[in-house]
């Protein structure tokens, strides 16, 4: 019976001890190699943001864009984000006043967060996937795995995520910019109406984790 | 030489099975009967071509415990000890995978049962950290798995001696759900996260906690079963005080030898059977016979262990002690009917043998059959462990043994001893009963039953001249006038002559008078003048009473009847059998007259009369060739053969080594109402065993289907391992429950 405590005991110490392990987590780990698998099949997409202090990651037919921060000290409004032409929304009938201030700028939505307001110090260059490092890192939450799809997301709130797939050579969706469009229905876009982009319903997990089908505008690529 | 084992490291009918095959396969065995309920082998072999070790070594060598049972008292405590250490540590194994399989489940099955809202911390979210979600998972399953290491080690050993038994079927589910679980993790170890969803860990973990509950529910309720032994065991004191050199010894009771005399007082309990040598008391000796009026002990007279001596203090000489009192061989007997298997038993024995190989062949066809037919992985290997886990055949081993058990624990509760599960069996089948007159219907020895007087004599002075005049005579029917006489407290009168006239009577003269007692040949050859009375006399005769005649100064002075007076149960009992469908015969060697008589007053309608005692069991032979299931009621010494030849041979008497010996059952009392409560026992035994196994087979017939996907077929639910695992241990638990349903048996009174 002592055998079989210490046993237990054992095993009871080791579950904080691997738990608290970096190297379990597996999703965020694989994420930056996948992600780094993305940057460089898109090196010609990818360039510095000198306007939001950071990297934007820009969609093959150039009108979304994928940023994420360099420093998060750096006052931007937004550490990560998406940005996309509002044409087609005002095409499909967007009334911009109905819009909460900030999102339509010029031409262009901007869907994002602010994370914090750590000053980030790299231990050599700050480069797009040292950044993302960094994000996975300290915002560990922000990252997601999408099963369904067999995708990596990063969050960037209110239901908005730029999504990547694991695995490339397998995937017919090799990037996908995903938009909550509640706000935007409910500033007159007619969903159906926006070009470019699917209306389509998404299965997502809700706070509970509850499995649920949700609306989204999507707007897939194949970059390979 | 017969030798009964301990066994240990059984779990289920295949055990108890493979023991008995390895074991009668030596050379030199002649009989070997395990008894899963009560974890004892009892072996018959022939000590020159055999030896006790070499079977203890082949027990072990197939993966089991075998120890020697010895035959002392204070075995009883170290096996009471044995058994409460048993269940306490299943207990703790139960509460140590349960501190863990909770959180297990909690984790494992709260992300998919999303309704419930529980938190799952996110570093343990399955979907964004399914590396730290497997591994919690296992850490919480480790200690799961050393809490039941018993059931790998057993279940492996015995697939290894090609014995698998319901150790082997879950230690085979729980290793299958572990080690694809293990390939899992190593998945997604990978990058394959997916592989998440292929985790087991809870599967294996939560089937070992129930089965754990199980079998620690198991072990409470066999404790129970075997209540009624535990309670015979209690009686014997632990204690005797021994009168050496007029000086009290208190002893251990192992330390009693015969011809120690013992002191007993008020109060205390007798310690060993022996014949009391001082004293006089009364002794309460329901504890053996069921009889609850206290027994008159004087010099000369039997004690028995374990009775309670009520009021006078008493010094006997010991004359059996240990293993041979009366209370060992009452608690050999009702342990060897609670080992032994009834015919039913043997059947589901042969079942259970062949019943783990074939389960494995069907949950190894069904993955196949599933794999085959397109489905994934883990589904066919959920098939395959819900088969596995839920076909364990615990409950079909359970299923007699732990009726029989209390069955035969509750019938040696109420003085009825059962000899062992045939005789239980059997005795349900009964429907013709044959009751030995003299001892069984009667009570076996002559008493006053009528006094008729004439001439003005008052029946007290008729009585006391009576007796007088018998007092002193060895004969039985004037040891009953002597009796009757002490009875009602007269005094006896001086006889001054006396004369036995052999074969008619005795003529003597009290206080003056010339009297003549004895039969109506006796008076005819005086001349006495019988007119009046000769009609009540020839009443008496018809009656099956024997009439004696007291004539004082040449003048009738009236009639003593003596019989053997009818048992007061006895009309009761009978009724009670014919009601209960039984034809009732009775069997004697008196004249037929006598015999009627009887046989009228307590309503047998079918009287075997003048029936010698050796051809007693002739005339049972000829009820048998009617196709009849016969049962012989006597009082277990001359009727010895009858009861032997009968079908169910059922000994009235005290308990002694003879009427043990010869008969199936033994009433411990002298109430024939015992007779119908022993049929009656018998039913409830063999229904509920019915009742047992119908569940048992039922819940495998239903229940492998359902585990092998046969719903899924038609559109209807897949099994989920979990509720195989919980399935099964309620199985075992339902059929132990029902066995217990036993001990609330009431005999008919």
């Amino acid at each position: 019976m002592k055998k079989k405590i210490i046993i237990a005991a054992l095993a009871m110490a080791l579950l904080p001890l691997l738990a608290a392990c970096a190297d379990t987590d597996v999703v965020g780990s694989e994420s930056v190699n996948s992600f780094k698998e993305v940057l460089t099949a898109m090196d010609q997409n990818v360039s510095e943001d000198e306007m939001n202090g950071g990297w934007a990651l820009v969609s093959p037919d150039g009108t979304e864009r994928f940023i994420w921060s360099r420093d998060y000290s750096s006052g931007n409004p937004h550490d990560v984000m998406l940005e996309f032409d509002a044409k087609p929304f005002l095409d499909a009938g967007l009334d911009p006043s109905k819009l909460a201030p900030g999102i339509l700028a010029e031409d262009k939505i901007m869907v994002g967060s602010d994370l914090g307001d750590e000053e980030l110090s790299y231990k050599g260059d700050a480069t797009p996937l040292a950044s993302y490092e960094k994000l996975v890192e300290l915002y560990r939450d922000r990252i997601k795995y999408h099963a369904d799809l067999d995708h990596y997301g990063v969050n960037v709130g209110d239901g908005n995520m730029f999504e990547w797939a694991k695995d490339m050579s397998t995937n017919d969706k090799d990037i996908v910019f995903v938009v909550d469009p509640a706000q935007l229905i409910d500033a007159g876009v007619d969903p159906e109406k926006v070009e470019g982009w699917v209306f389509a319903k998404v299965k997502v997990m809700d706070e509970n984790g509850k499995p649920i089908e949700v609306d989204k505008f999507l707007k897939p690529f194949s970059i390979q | 030489m017969k030798e009964t084992l301990k066994i240990t490291g059984m779990t289920c009918a295949a055990c108890s099975a493979r023991i008995e095959k390895v074991v009668a396969k030596m050379e030199g065995v002649e009989e070997i009967s395990v008894n899963l309920a009560t974890e004892k082998a009892v072996v018959a072999y022939d000590p020159v071509r055999t030896t006790l070790d070499q079977i203890k070594e082949r027990i072990e060598k197939a993966g089991y415990g075998a120890a020697e049972i010895q035959k002392k008292a204070a075995v009883v405590d170290e096996d009471k000890l044995r058994k409460e250490k048993e269940i306490k540590t299943l207990w703790i194994k139960f509460w140590v995978s349960t501190v863990f399989a909770v959180p297990l489940l909690y984790f494992a099955m709260g992300s998919m049962i999303w309704w419930l809202r529980f938190p799952i911390p996110f570093v343990f979210n399955p979907m964004q950290f399914p590396l730290n979600y497997a591994i919690l998972q296992i850490v919480l399953t480790i200690p799961i798995v050393a809490a039941g290491y018993r059931f790998y080690t057993v279940g492996y050993k015995a697939i290894l001696n090609r014995s698998p038994n319901m150790d082997s079927l879950i230690a085979m589910g729980t290793t299958a759900a572990i080690i694809y679980s293990l390939y899992s993790v190593y998945e997604i170890m990978q990058g394959n996260f997916g592989a998440v969803e292929g985790l087991y860990f809870e599967t294996a973990g939560v089937i070992i906690t129930l089965i754990l509950l199980g079998k620690s529910l198991e072990a409470v309720s066999k404790g129970r079963t075997s209540e009624a032994i535990k309670k015979l065991m209690g009686l014997a004191p632990k204690t005797a005080t021994v009168i050496k050199d007029d000086k009290e010894y208190e002893v251990p009771i192992e330390d009693v030898e015969i011809g120690h005399i013992i002191l007993v007082k008020p109060g205390e309990k007798i310690p060993v059977d022996g014949v009391v040598t001082e004293g006089n008391t009364s002794v309460d000796e329901s504890m053996l016979t069921g009889e609850s009026i206290p027994v008159e002990k004087r010099a000369g007279d039997s004690v028995y262990a374990a009775s309670i001596n009520k009021n006078g203090l008493i010094r006997f000489e010991a004359k059996k002690v240990g293993g041979d009192t009366a209370l060992a061989q009452i608690i050999k007997l009702v342990e060897e009917a609670q080992g032994s298997k009834a015919p039913i038993a043997q059947m589901a024995d042969v079942v259970s043998g062949y019943f783990v190989p074939i389960v494995f062949v069907i949950a190894v066809l069904a993955f196949l059959a599933w794999f085959i037919s397109g489905e994934s992985l883990v589904f066919s290997l959920t098939i395959f462990i819900a088969i596995l886990v839920i076909a364990c055949p615990c409950a079909l081993g359970l299923a007699t043994p732990t009726a029989i058990m209390v069955g035969t624990g509750k019938g040696a509760e109420y003085g009825i001893l059962i000899k062992g599960g045939e005789a239980l069996e059997t005795t349900h089948k009964i429907n013709t009963i044959v009751f030995d007159k003299t001892g069984t219907i009667t009570e076996g020895k002559p008493e006053v039953t009528d006094i008729i007087t004439a001439d003005g004599i008052q029946r007290t002075e008729l009585l006391q001249l009576a007796a007088s005049a018998e007092k002193g005579s060895e004969h039985p029917l004037g040891e009953a006038i002597v009796n009757k006489a002490e009875a009602e407290g007269l005094e006896f009168l001086k006889v001054s002559e006396f004369a036995a006239i052999p074969g008619h009577g005795i003529e003597v003269v009290i206080a003056e008078k010339k009297l003549l007692l004895g039969n109506r040949k006796l008076m005819k050859e005086r001349s006495i003048d019988l007119t009046g009375l000769e009609q009540e006399s020839d009443r008496l005769a018809g009656e099956g009473k024997t009439p004696m005649y007291i004539a004082a100064d040449g003048r009738i002075s009236g009639i003593i009847a003596v019989a053997d007076v009818v048992k007061a149960s006895s009309q009761k009992a009978i009724d009670k059998l014919k009601s209960m469908g039984l034809e009732v015969a009775m069997i004697t060697g008196d004249n037929r007259k006598t015999a009627e008589a009887i046989a009228k007053q307590v309503g047998i309608d079918r009287v075997l009369a003048e029936v010698l005692p050796q051809d007693k069991s002739n005339e049972v032979k000829k009820l048998q060739s009617e196709g009849k299931q016969v049962a012989m009621v006597g009082d277990g010494i001359n009727d010895a053969p009858a009861l032997a030849q009968a079908d169910i041979g059922i000994a009235i008497g005290s308990g002694t080594d003879v009427a043990m010996e010869s008969a199936d059952i033994v009433l411990m009392k002298s109430d024939l109402m015992d007779v119908p409560a022993a049929i009656q026992l018998s039913k409830s035994t063999i229904r509920n065993i019915k009742q047992n196994l119908f569940w048992a087979f039922g819940y495998n017939v239903i229940g492998i289907p359902i585990a092998a996907g046969v719903l899924h077929l038609f559109g209807g639910p897949l099994l989920n391992p979990i509720f195989a695992a919980a399935a099964m241990s309620l199985s075992s638990v339902s059929v132990l429950t029902n066995a217990l349903r036993l001990k609330r048996f009431k005999p008919f009174r």
